[in-house]
């Protein structure tokens, strides 16, 4: 299918092919519109190498997400601040941050 | 990609009563957010020692200017931004080398036995930290905080003070070059 597909329509083809690349995570997160996200399904559907790309991304993103909370500090993080905190003379000692 | 608010704890009366002075209530603010500002800031240094010195200045830093905080944006994305940018004090003041990906990551891959198909749970999370740490400062940033820490694009760019265009090239190129690292370890991807 990918054959007929590059043969048929090269250009569009290899521009599909680009897109798919460059907005691979856009589409995992959701953030492309309907046509767009058509416009890749229809292309990996076709494009064997372009799906497993897709499958690869999603799959690295998704164990991404189950690093969190596996940094646990060797002590307490809060208890260290607090005393930081205390020692402090006034609150006028620093730079303040920018305004957010 | 499931994403995750910071502590779910209306802490809008502890940012009020801490702008005022309120230093119990600014410590309350502290365990709420300590060990999520930490986890953030120990893939952004380079050590436990760095990660504990990073989060507690940040708190200072938040501390002495929360009277300036003025509440356009959620007070955990203005702390994240102090802790980041703490963090990025501190690794361009180290000058680090800047190390490659390529000749942090594969290395060690290519260094195993034959092609290791069989993903153990452990080796890929250790690949993945591996590849976290190796990644360039700037892209580093992004996917710590959208990928691991689970926030919004949003939330994420505001905290690095970037549009949402150069946030998502960003953490695009990240993802793109941890999937490359950790390729060997993922099942059934081929895809060169």
């Amino acid at each position: 299918m990918m054959m007929r597909a590059a043969l048929l329509h090269p250009l569009r083809f290899r521009r599909d092919h680009r897109f798919t690349r460059m907005q691979a995570s856009a589409y995992l997160d959701g953030e492309l519109g309907p046509d767009d996200r058509g416009r890749i399904e229809s292309h990996t559907h076709m494009c064997p190498p372009c799906a497993r790309f897709m499958a690869g991304l999603r799959r690295t993103v998704s164990a991404l997400g189950k690093l969190r909370g596996t940094e646990t500090p060797r002590v307490s993080v809060s208890d260290g601040v607090l005393a930081r905190l205390r020692d402090e003379p006034d609150t006028d000692g620093g730079a303040a941050p920018p305004p957010v | 990609m499931s994403e995750q608010s910071p502590p779910a704890v209306e802490d809008g009366a502890l940012v009020a009563r801490a702008r005022a002075g309120d230093l119990l209530a600014f410590e309350e603010l502290v365990r709420l957010y300590a060990d999520r500002l930490h986890a953030v800031v120990r893939r952004l240094v380079d050590n436990e020692h760095e990660a504990e010195e990073v989060t507690q200045e940040a708190f200072l830093r938040a501390w002495r200017g929360i009277a300036t905080f003025k509440g356009d944006s959620q007070f955990f994305t203005w702390l994240y931004r102090i802790g980041v940018n703490e963090a990025h004090r501190l690794t361009s003041r180290r000058r680090a080398p800047v190390t490659s990906l390529d000749e942090h990551l594969i290395e060690p891959a290519d260094a195993r036995p034959g092609p290791p198909r069989r993903v153990e749970h452990d080796d890929l999370r250790h690949a993945l930290e591996r590849a976290v740490q190796g990644l360039q400062p700037d892209q580093r940033a992004p996917l710590v905080l959208r990928d691991i820490e689970g926030l919004s694009t949003t939330q994420a760019a505001v905290i690095l003070d970037l549009s949402e265009a150069a946030f998502k090239s960003r953490l695009h190129r990240a993802r793109l070059a941890v999937r490359d690292a950790v390729r060997d370890y993922l099942p059934g991807d081929p895809e060169q």
